[in-house]
């Protein structure tokens, strides 16, 4: 298993007790042939990274997203909306890319950055935001609000800190997981029932 | 056990010495039953008749089967009589304690207890102890004293055999031999026993009640946290709060004052070292009961596969390698000899990268220093960092990696650091993404554990999960218990090379030898533990460090020498009136 070479056994009687081959003896101790663990992921937050969280935005196109998305402020709830519905909801949708992250600890999110408008315009925390994303794909980095400055402040981590280890997942399977109860895919969903009103 | 690997031996003895065994002194056979299996035969032979035999009336060679309860007592008595040992040693003890590990065992471990285990009742347990002790007493006997030690000997060997009918489907034997062979070579360690100073030993007993009184003085001038011979828990909170020691608590707030604590904090805060001796001292060291024979050797019941770990577990009292450090300054060789002490370096650290077999940990093992290895592959110093130029980071990682290897958690590391819990968590984490191979083979070791009810060592010594599982435990199992393996497999190797062992201590061995056969000794010991570690790591080595005491020299613990020095200050003191 190494590059150290195996010493032969001195002893005569080592030599002669057959049933005392201790290589033959050896029980495995890869426990991982029986043990047949796997992590099962069954919840991805929605959020911006914390503040303290070193972080890293998945690299590949096939995990990024632009859409639009409802944003219930006073519940801090995002919901994912079907694109046929996006006309029943003026005003309210908006339009977001939702970047793949992983933290130091390992833990998947998913964080909405607002894009910009039909007029280009961009406020500078999400334009920040965007640009953290970005960084974020080769870097870890840490982002927090500066509230004098309107905008993030991006830390590059200067420690030759290793590759994340991305879930073996496909970006259907993370939203699915990320929205499973934030998913409006009919008119009647109770939240565009009390958007209009009606309830 | 499959009955073809029973059929293997033509010859299957079941045998049982009653002997007596003073306290550090070498067994002395009173009687011998030997019953074989498959014929019947039964033998009983008294004292008078043993010590004029040259060999063991029963077949001791490759095609028999010597089976016992506790076997080094067994080989105690041959190594007595000059008697050569068994080739196949079965000792159902041991095999009972792997068949058990971890769970309970209402009757404890004694033969009774095997028994009762499987539902039998042998004699009564009363009874048993009566024969004990009458054996203990030692003789002359009286020819009714004889017919009943013999009558309760042979008692003993027809459980025996009833216990290896119930045991033998769940006796692994290949492994269930070399655990014997183990035994064996435990008999000739405990029959060697470690030389002791007995005449300082005798001054420390004599004026121990004086020398306790004058340590608490001394002790507490500095510390100030005794009232009298009572250590003062209010006393010592301000002592804490003076030194500015963040001291471990309990869930309820109260400091958490045991041992194990004292132990782990006098690592990290040298003056408290003192004080954790001085405990030690005072509340476990009974200096009478430490066994000393009439041949100046301390000599014990070394208690092989006591611990869960299947590790030794010796009497503290009686074993001078118990936790009182100091003390194992009467360890002296005798005129003309000299001892040496072999541990492996980093053992636990190095069983942990070759059986998990994580190329980075190899590489930091292999690098001498894994510790700053640790730091440069995790890319927080540089590659061309030094124990000198990174003194203080490397006792981080030095922390970090132990912290891991106790299963310790980032609140407990931070304190040991003197650092933010953040600081300490990223240590850990970086510890975790550094030798990820390391962390996935120890998780599926847990994982495993949790599923499957049970863990093993290479060798298959065996942990049963109980009701209350503690991760913890479970995760350090694979690197304690294949320490385990190691040392007892150096053993098996040193004494069998010709090595005079004095002693195994948890990842050491103790060894004696003349002084112009010093060199050679030490060269063959640590070949015997390099082989024992290429053995369970399958063909990793691990390396030794040694440290030797030549006559007039005592064995010293570093640990141990303020408090020795004070101790032989305040001997010196009483002598000089």
């Amino acid at each position: 298993m190494t590059n150290q070479k195996k010493m032969p056994k001195t002893s005569d009687a080592e030599k002669e007790n057959k049933i005392f081959d201790l290589t033959k003896l050896r029980l495995s101790q890869d426990f991982s042939e029986t043990a047949g663990v796997k992590k099962v992921i069954l919840t991805i937050p929605t959020r911006k990274p914390g503040r303290q969280d070193f972080f890293r935005v998945h690299l590949s196109d096939d995990y990024y997203l632009e859409t639009a998305v409802l944003e219930l402020k006073e519940e801090r709830e995002t919901y994912l909306i079907d694109p046929d519905l996006w006309h029943e909801l003026p005003g309210e949708i908006i339009p977001k890319a939702l970047f793949t992250t992983i933290n130091r600890q390992g833990v998947l999110t998913i964080w909405p950055v607002r894009l910009p408008g039909p007029d280009g315009r961009h406020d500078s925390w999400n334009r920040s935001a965007l640009e953290a994303a970005q960084m974020a794909k080769k870097n870890w980095i840490r982002m927090a609000a500066n509230m004098s400055l309107g905008a993030y402040e991006i830390y590059k981590a200067v420690a030759e800190l290793p590759e994340p280890e991305w879930p073996d997942m496909t970006f259907q399977k993370i939203i699915e997981i990320a929205f499973k109860d934030n998913f409006i895919r009919r008119p009647d969903h109770p939240v565009i029932r009390q958007l209009r009103g009606e309830l | 056990m499959k009955q073809s690997t029973l059929s293997q031996f033509k010859e299957i003895w079941f045998v049982d010495f009653e002997f007596s065994s003073p306290p550090g002194g070498r067994s002395v056979p009173i009687c011998l039953v030997a019953l074989e299996m498959k014929t019947g035969k039964t033998l009983r032979t008294w004292q008078d008749d043993l010590q004029y035999m040259t060999e063991p009336p029963y077949s001791i060679g490759p095609d028999s089967l010597f089976a016992a309860y506790y076997a080094s007592a067994e080989m105690s008595c041959h190594l007595t009589l000059r008697w050569p040992m068994p080739e196949n040693v079965l000792d159902l003890f041991v095999e009972f304690r792997n068949l058990t590990n971890g769970r309970q065992t209402p009757c404890g471990n004694s033969l009774l207890g095997a028994l009762a285990w499987f539902g039998f009742k042998s004699i009564d347990a009363s009874e048993k102890d009566g024969m004990r002790d009458l054996a203990i007493r030692g003789g002359p006997f009286t020819w009714d004293e004889k017919i009943a030690l013999l009558n309760y000997c042979e008692s003993d060997v027809q459980a025996l055999h009833g216990l290896f009918l119930q045991m033998a489907p769940f006796i692994d034997m290949p492994r269930a031999l070399l655990r014997g062979r183990y035994m064996k070579s435990l008999a000739k360690i405990e029959h060697n026993g470690i030389p002791i100073d007995t005449k300082i030993l005798n001054q420390f007993r004599k004026n121990w009640g004086v020398i306790q009184e004058n340590l608490i003085k001394k002790i507490n001038n500095e510390y100030g946290i005794f009232d009298g011979l009572t250590f003062k828990r209010t006393f010592f909170e301000n002592w804490l709060k003076k030194t500015r020691i963040p001291w471990p608590r309990l869930e309820s707030g109260a400091l958490d004052l045991k041992d194990d604590t004292f132990r782990e904090m006098a690592r990290t805060f040298p003056e408290v070292a003192p004080l954790r001796e001085l405990r030690v001292s005072l509340s476990q060291m009974r200096l009478s009961k430490l066994a000393v024979g009439k041949d100046g050797r301390n000599r014990c019941l070394l208690s092989a596969f006591s611990a869960r770990t299947g590790r030794n577990q010796p009497s503290n009292s009686q074993f001078i390698f118990g936790p009182a450090v100091w003390l194992r300054g009467v360890i002296k060789p005798n005129s003309g000899f000299a001892l040496a002490y072999l541990d492996w370096s980093q053992q636990e650290f190095g069983i942990a990268a070759a059986l998990s077999e994580d190329n980075l940990m190899i590489e930091a093992y292999l690098s001498g220093d894994p510790y700053l290895e640790f730091g440069k592959q995790a890319g927080i110093v540089p590659s061309h960092a030094t124990k000198d130029s990174h003194r203080a980071q490397r006792e981080q990682f030095k922390a970090c990696v132990l912290a891991v290897q106790y299963g310790m958690g980032a609140e407990s590391l931070a304190q040991r650091l003197g650092q933010p819990v953040i600081y300490a968590r990223e240590l850990l984490q970086l510890h975790r993404s550094t030798y990820k191979k390391f962390w996935e083979w120890s998780d599926a070791a847990v994982d495993h554990a949790m599923l499957y009810g049970k863990l093993w060592t290479v060798f298959g010594w065996t942990i049963h999960i109980g009701k209350n599982p503690n991760p913890r435990s479970l995760r350090n199992f694979p690197m304690q218990a294949n320490g385990a393996e190691m040392l007892r497999i150096a053993c098996c190797y040193a004494t069998e090379r010709g090595i005079k062992v004095c002693a195994p201590i948890h990842d050491a061995i103790l060894i004696e030898a003349p002084l112009e056969e010093l060199h050679s000794k030490v060269a063959a010991a640590q070949e015997a533990m390099s082989d024992a570690s290429d053995t369970v790591l399958d063909g990793f080595k691990l390396r030794t460090d040694v440290k030797i005491i030549r006559y007039p020299d005592r064995y010293m613990d570093r640990r141990g020498v303020k408090m020795w020095e004070t101790v032989w200050d305040i001997v010196e003191r009483i002598a000089n009136g």
